[in-house]
């Protein structure tokens, strides 16, 4: 039975305690994966020719970031990746709320559009990124385009449920509160549908960079995804690896910034449940 | 175009969509007036129609037979010089204390308001909250932030559906203080639905008891105690107790009625 209040003290150190705690256990579920893979590796239990190593990965790093890369300096591939992944990402979710706000407070539009917006989600949408590819070229636009179809739909989908979901007595009550339209979509629907958007952004970003990647396999000059390739080609899985690294790297920054705008976005909310400690 | 009628009724009915497809009568014939600066009691039993009765006079749902009308006009659409404050929580969670108090003021582009609005906050004793999200606030406190959302634009219409159903005794005997000033110095029209008679009577100049569901209008008392009143010392007077026997013995009956259909089909009518 507690007789008096956790200092302010008592409480952060209890938290750090628990952090440390569920730190070291992480790295060491790490040490743990990663020293079995190496140690199969080097008693040939795995075969190193297809599966590589973890010393190997860092050592492919290592060259890669000190020689670059048989396709050009690492940076520039890297950078490359990341920016189409990031513009297809930034107009899928711009152009995916503005169309599913828009449908979602429009009736009409809504029962026109449904079909077509069925059918063009039932269709795998990664065997665009080859008609893009044809349409668009090697450079980096038709990447962006396959990674705005792919962010595109989450982010409508969410965006118009969203918009769906919020309170009809809240809208009344801003309107007799003397809201107009625009004050209502402003500072009704938006808000109301934005923990709806957030949640849809999580994934996308993920979704971004398959369309990147995915269409710099397909055909590109530069890019991780090409270095991915190449390596594949030389049957080298060490590159491959050390390409999946610095992919996760990208996807965890991202994450990381979105969860940061959706906390300032979404202050008002009971309970955070934030995606950053999953 | 009768000038003296704030609100008017027209042989309204009322019916709704049922999850089982059928139809459910909420109003029935509902007809009756009310004067400009009159403050009205509608007094029933629960599910009777008297929130569907408010949502028509503001606007959020059209009758589906008669006319209601606001100040001579017919209301077709929501009208902002009407105030409502919701049965049911309505601010806006995103919204601290502050700015759901001045979204009326925002919305309406009132130029320093800043002032008016912490007037208000004071008022409704929520100084101290103003940053606060409605989930940091007690059931009471986010009542408080309703009527002070909806009061803060003075509306010449002002439809209160059970305003203080929430609040403490004591919070709300100071509210009831605070509304009869306000409406004495604004005298804009007030419909003010409520379970509680003694609040009825000595807030309204009319209390207008309503059948059980559909609802139509069961009697109409007028209540002539005299004015300024406080609500705590009135209601030990025996002018009060004999009206509120009045009212009580009809308005009895209809709750019964009510209670008996709520025992014979517990769930949905007809
Ligand atoms: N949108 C709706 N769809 C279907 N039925 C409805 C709808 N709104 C109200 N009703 C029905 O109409 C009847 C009257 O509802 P209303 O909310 O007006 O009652 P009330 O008199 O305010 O009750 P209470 O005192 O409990 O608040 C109820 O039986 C309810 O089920
Ligand atoms: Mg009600």
């Amino acid at each position: 039975m507690a007789e008096k209040y956790l200092t302010d003290r008592e409480i952060k150190q209890k938290n750090l305690k628990h952090r440390v705690k569920v730190h070291s256990l992480q790295l060491g579920l790490a040490f743990l994966l990663l020293g079995s893979w190496q140690y199969m590796a080097d008693h040939n239990i795995l075969d190193p020719f297809f599966y590589g190593r973890p010393t190997g990965v860092l050592h492919q790093l290592d060259v890669w970031v000190h020689n670059g890369t048989a396709i050009g300096s690492l940076w520039v591939n890297a950078w490359v990746t990341f920016y189409e992944a990031t513009y297809g990402f930034i107009a899928g979710v711009v152009l995916g709320i503005i169309f599913g706000v828009f449908l979602a407070r429009n009736k009409t539009a809504a029962e026109i559009f449904a079909p077509y917006i069925k059918v063009s989600n039932s269709i795998p949408r990664v065997v665009l990124g080859s008609i893009f590819v044809l349409w668009l070229g090697l450079g980096s636009v038709s990447k962006v385009a396959l990674a705005f179809v792919l962010v595109f739909f989450p982010v409508f989908f969410n965006a118009f449920q969203g918009t769906r979901e919020a309170d009809n007595k809240l809208i009344s009550n801003a309107r007799l509160l003397g809201a107009s339209k625009k004050d209502v979509l402003r500072r009704v629907i938006f808000p109301s549908a934005l923990s709806w958007i957030t949640a849809s952004m999580h994934v996308s970003f993920g979704f971004a960079l398959i369309g990147a990647i995915v269409g710099e396999f397909l055909g590109a000059q530069r890019g991780l995804g090409l270095l991915i390739a190449t390596a594949q080609g030389n049957f080298n899985p060490n590159g491959v690896y050390a390409a999946m690294v610095l992919i996760a790297i990208m996807a965890l920054t991202a994450e990381f910034l979105i969860t940061k705008l959706e906390n300032r976005l979404l202050n008002w909310r009971p309970t955070q449940v934030s995606g950053s400690d999953l | 175009m009768n000038r003296g009628s704030a609100v008017k009724f027209e042989k309204v009915s009322k019916r709704f969509r049922t999850p089982k497809g059928t139809w459910y009568q909420a109003l029935a014939n509902l007809d009756f007036e009310v004067e400009a600066g009159q403050f009205v009691a509608l007094v029933g039993p629960t599910g009777c129609g008297k929130s569907t009765a408010l949502t028509l006079l503001a606007g959020l749902e059209q009758p589906s037979i008669g006319s209601v009308s606001v100040n001579g006009k017919e209301v077709q659409d929501i009208d902002t010089s009407t105030g409502f404050v919701f049965q049911h929580d309505a601010t806006f969670p995103w919204m601290n204390v502050y700015n759901n108090i001045a979204a009326g003021p925002k919305f309406r582009k009132l130029k320093e308001h800043d002032a008016l609005v912490k007037s208000w906050i004071a008022k409704v004793g929520l100084t101290g909250f103003e940053n606060n999200f409605p989930h940091q606030l007690s059931g009471g406190m986010k009542k408080r932030v309703a009527l002070a959302q909806a009061l803060i634009n003075e509306p010449s219409l002002l439809l209160m559906d059970e305003p203080f159903s929430a609040l403490d005794v004591q919070t709300r005997s100071i509210m009831t203080d605070e509304l009869v000033a306000l409406w004495e110095s604004t005298r804009s029209t007030v419909l003010f639905v409520t379970h509680d008679l003694e609040e009825a009577i000595a807030l309204a100049d009319r209390v207008i008891v309503l059948t059980a569901g559909p609802a139509q209008v069961k009697a109409d008392f007028t209540i002539s105690l005299p004015r300024p009143r406080k609500a705590r010392d009135i209601r030990f007077t025996a002018e009060f107790l004999e009206i509120y026997h009045q009212i009580w013995n009809v308005l009895k009956d209809e709750v019964d009625i009510a209670y008996q259909r709520q025992l014979v089909a517990p769930s949905g009518k007809k």
